[in-house]
């Protein structure tokens, strides 16, 4: 049974010159779990936003065509009813958040719609999303992870047909992203709501949605089975979308011939797309298991420190009781020209310790050098020509009304030489050449980010500090993100970042920093630190599916990109 | 003297200060003014918010400020409002009592000054010990029972949900500012100025990508609470009556309300004995 009818759809929003939806058309099955997916502004929350009457009752527009849920055309009732069948949860979920208390607001809905049992059903909706511990708790007191879920349980006691969640795991870490999901999963088997998700993670995709959406230019591209729509990866990819890490090796080793052509022909057939479809497709080409063609780089031990954290404690100010510690007499080195990922659970104190190097958190006792100098004795203005921070929202950054404006400001007050040629050159660089006018808040994320990275680097500083750059992209501006990172070399060499994005970890850093609760667990090169699985559990890290499949498959070594993973299908095959 | 620059810099911080609001709005919720009905709570600064005004007995007067003073230290009130309070009746009135003592002023100069101050000290108080040592929600039910308009108890309680994240972000936003900056010199008088000034100058212009962030932020804000049901729960009376249906008058109210009225009497007493 049908649950969502979308008939000819078309909306323009207001102002714009094309519509953002074309013509789109789809149904959505009772009880399905659907991933919709598709490029950085492709219409993928204005779709959503059709669905819970927001548009064409909130949002006024321009919109052709009809949305019917469960039998009711939603231009014909009103947004109070259509809330009560379609929950929504904001990809910035935060600001959907709007009481002080987590118990208040997961109920906040039932009190507004009158329900007499409203607290009960906030309550059980807090146990659903495993947030009973939490009750009495303050929302400023949650993690990101944790007030995520509170979004979702706000959402969810009102106990809608179908949920949307946008993007749902964009800043979270492996394990909450998987509590997340566990959670949508339940809500999907056992108390059968429809699930629509807007995610572009498909290795979540394939273990958990049932369904994809492509969408492409506004329209509904087709709707598939979740496997059979990871298999298009030509597709996939030409949305700015990974298809599966395993998907694109077995494609790329047919094109190299290490797969025979015959059986895989049918792409849609045999692609595999999750480790243990892997493991059976891989597993006869499989030439040797035997240590790898190259041996495992050698962190260089012996550097020049240029930060250093000696026994540092810090506390953050408690508005009850005992401030809580975040670091306890905590120390290491970050040594010139290193390229260090941080890495840990949310929460684990990575901000923290960015914020420490930059002078922004006092250390309770200890101090943190930067070039042998305390950073807290160091004036901010100068801290700032050393070292360099982007911070996770990029919004922050801007404080000018527009790009160039913006980029220019450090190298303009500094009275730098030539500065509006550098300027010009960093907007080229970033591809922000057309952009320059417009005000940095009101790009796309990728554009934003892009322009945080330009003026983070506009000083040329010794040291970068990125916090999650990769958050909410897409794989056009991941990719550019990294690019942007070789660029770097010569100038700016040492690199730190704080993210969750192991794809990133495996690319590009040297070393890995470990943090959990405020301690270093682990600390080394990236083969050392996904070999060691008592640090994967205890953080949570994940490795990219390709090293899972190389695991599986009885590599010995751990591959951490494709071309490493093809290396074991040449040659000849030895006993 | 270096450490306590540093120590009264540090205490100037936004993160200082986000801290002290939110200790002031939910640090103190398990005090006896928390626990207790904000009805009554609203009723009994009617009185210690008012009748201190038409007062002038000194001896009266001293006994109510002394309670008030009682009742503020059960609220556990942050240090910053307190020390706001300090300031803002030294400034009223307080600086004049020292002056007029100083240049030989007698009792009888003396006398309307110190009544004077105590009143605006006694009902300060007051206004602390109800403001600060409610928890804004209870305050907003509280206001939403005396008939104040749905739309001003939520704007408290929905200002204290996003005031600490409004200061964090100015925070990040003045950082921006100082680290992408150069300001002046500090060396000498006019360094200092000129360095004081930029500062200012600094803190007025991070006031324009905040508002700016705001409005951004406030977008889904908005669509959230439509999808929630705000609008609806404004025109429905029956939501209303379920939010106030937690509102209880315990015992401890009642003891609370006697010992506020016996204390008065007493100290009606002493002043016609004295």
């Amino acid at each position: 049974m049908s649950i969502i009818e979308i008939k000819n759809l078309t909306f323009t929003y207001p102002g714009a010159s094309e519509p953002t939806l074309k013509n789109a058309s789809a149904v959505i099955e009772k009880g399905d779990f659907l991933a919709i997916v598709g490029n950085n502004g492709c219409g993928k929350s204005t779709l959503c936003k059709t669905l819970n009457g927001l548009i064409p009752h909130f949002i006024v527009g321009d919109m052709d065509g009809d949305v019917i849920i469960d039998g009711l055309n939603t231009k014909e009732q009103e947004i109070g009813t259509l809330a009560r069948k379609v929950g929504y949860v904001y990809q910035d979920f935060e600001n959907q958040i709007v009481c002080p208390t987590v118990l208040e607001d997961a109920s906040y809905a039932c009190l507004n719609y009158a329900m007499p049992d409203y607290e009960e059903k906030g309550k059980k909706a807090l146990h659903v999303c495993g947030l009973s511990s939490k009750i009495g708790d303050y929302v400023w007191q949650l993690s990101g992870g944790q007030k995520h879920l509170l979004a979702l349980a706000g959402t969810a006691a009102l106990s809608p047909d179908i949920l949307i969640l946008d993007e749902p795991i964009a800043q979270l870490d492996p394990a909450h992203a998987d509590g997340i999901y566990e959670v949508l999963k339940e809500l999907n088997e056992k108390y059968g709501k429809t699930i629509i998700v807007i995610e572009h993670h498909t290795d979540y995709i394939v273990k958990y949605c049932k369904d994809v959406m492509l969408l492409k230019d506004g329209g509904v591209q087709w709707v598939l089975p979740a496997k059979e729509a990871m298999r298009r990866t030509d597709e996939l990819q030409g949305c700015n979308i990974f298809p599966p890490q395993v998907a694109i090796a077995a494609e790329r080793m047919i094109d190299a011939g290490l797969l025979p052509k015959e059986p895989f022909l049918q792409k849609e057939e045999e692609l595999p797309v999750d480790v243990a479809e892997g493991v059976r497709v891989f597993t006869p080409y499989l030439k040797n298991k035997g240590p790898a063609y190259k041996q495992p780089l050698k962190r260089e031990l012996k550097r020049e420190p240029i930060v250093d954290f000696k026994n540092v404690t810090v506390k953050y100010r408690a508005v009850k009781g005992e401030p809580p510690k975040i670091f306890d007499d905590f120390s290491i080195q970050i040594g010139k020209g290193e390229k260090i990922a941080l890495i840990g659970s949310n929460g684990a104190g990575k901000s923290t310790m960015l914020k420490m190097m930059m002078g922004l958190i006092r250390p309770e006792s200890g101090q943190v050098l930067l070039n042998d100098r305390p950073t807290a004795d160091l004036p901010k203005e100068e801290l700032g020509r050393t070292i360099s921070m982007v911070y996770q929202n990029p919004e922050e950054m801007f404080i000018k009304d527009s790009i160039r404006k913006d980029i220019e400001y450090a190298m303009m007050v500094r009275k730098v030489e030539d500065y509006q040629k550098r300027t010009d050159e960093l907007l080229e660089m970033f591809r922000l050449t057309d952009l320059q006018d417009r005000d940095g808040r009101l790009l796309s994320g990728g554009q934003m980010r892009r322009a945080s990275l330009a003026i983070g680097i506009a000083l040329q500083p010794e040291i970068l500090l990125l916090d999650e750059p990769t958050a909410n992209l897409d794989i056009a501006t991941r990719r550019e993100i990294m690019k942007t990172l070789q660029m770097l070399k010569g100038i700016t060499d040492t690199v730190v970042i704080a993210t969750h994005d192991m794809q990133l970890v495996c690319d590009w850093a040297e070393r890995l920093i470990v943090l959990s609760a405020g301690y270093v667990i682990a600390d080394g090169t990236k083969e050392e630190i996904f070999a060691d699985m008592y640090v994967r559990q205890q953080v949570g890290i994940r490795p990219p599916q390709i090293c899972d499949m190389g695991r599986a498959l009885g590599i010995e070594n751990p591959c951490f990109t494709i071309d490493e993973f093809m290396e074991y299908f040449r040659g000849e095959k030895y006993a | 003297m270096r450490k306590l620059s540093e120590n009264i810099l540090d205490k100037f911080s936004m993160d200082f200060l986000r801290n002290q609001v939110l200790k002031n709005a939910y640090g103190n919720d398990d005090t006896v003014i928390a626990k207790m009905d904000p009805r009554i709570l609203l009723v009994w600064y009617l009185f210690f918010g008012l009748v201190p005004w038409f007062l002038n007995d000194v001896v009266l007067l001293l006994g109510i400020f002394l309670f008030v003073a009682l009742t503020t230290r059960a609220a556990k009130v942050a240090p910053l409002v307190l020390f706001l309070f300090c300031i803002g009746v030294f400034s009223q009135t307080g600086y004049l009592f020292i002056v007029a003592l100083f240049f030989g002023g007698n009792t009888e100069t003396i006398a309307p000054l110190l009544v004077m101050t105590l009143k605006v000290a006694a009902v300060s108080l007051a206004s602390i010990t109800v403001f600060s040592g409610l928890d804004p929600d209870r305050l907003a039910n509280g206001l939403l029972w005396f008939g104040c308009p749905g739309q001003l108890s939520f704007s408290i309680s929905f200002a204290y949900r996003i005031l600490p994240v409004l200061m964090e972000e100015f925070q990040n936003i003045l950082l921006s500012y100082r680290l992408r900056g150069n300001p002046p010199h500090r060396n000498g008088l006019i360094g200092k100025i000129r360095y004081l000034c930029y500062q200012v100058k600094m803190i007025i212009q991070s006031f324009y990508p905040l508002m700016l962030n705001t409005a951004k932020r406030s977008r889904t804000t908005v669509e959230a609470l439509e999808l929630r049901g705000y609008r609806y729960s404004i025109q429905n009376p029956e939501v209303k009556k379920m939010k106030l249906s937690m509102l209880k008058v315990t015992q401890a109210d009642i003891i609370f309300v006697c010992i506020s009225a016996a204390w008065v009497c007493v100290c009606v007493g002493l002043s016609v004995v004295l």
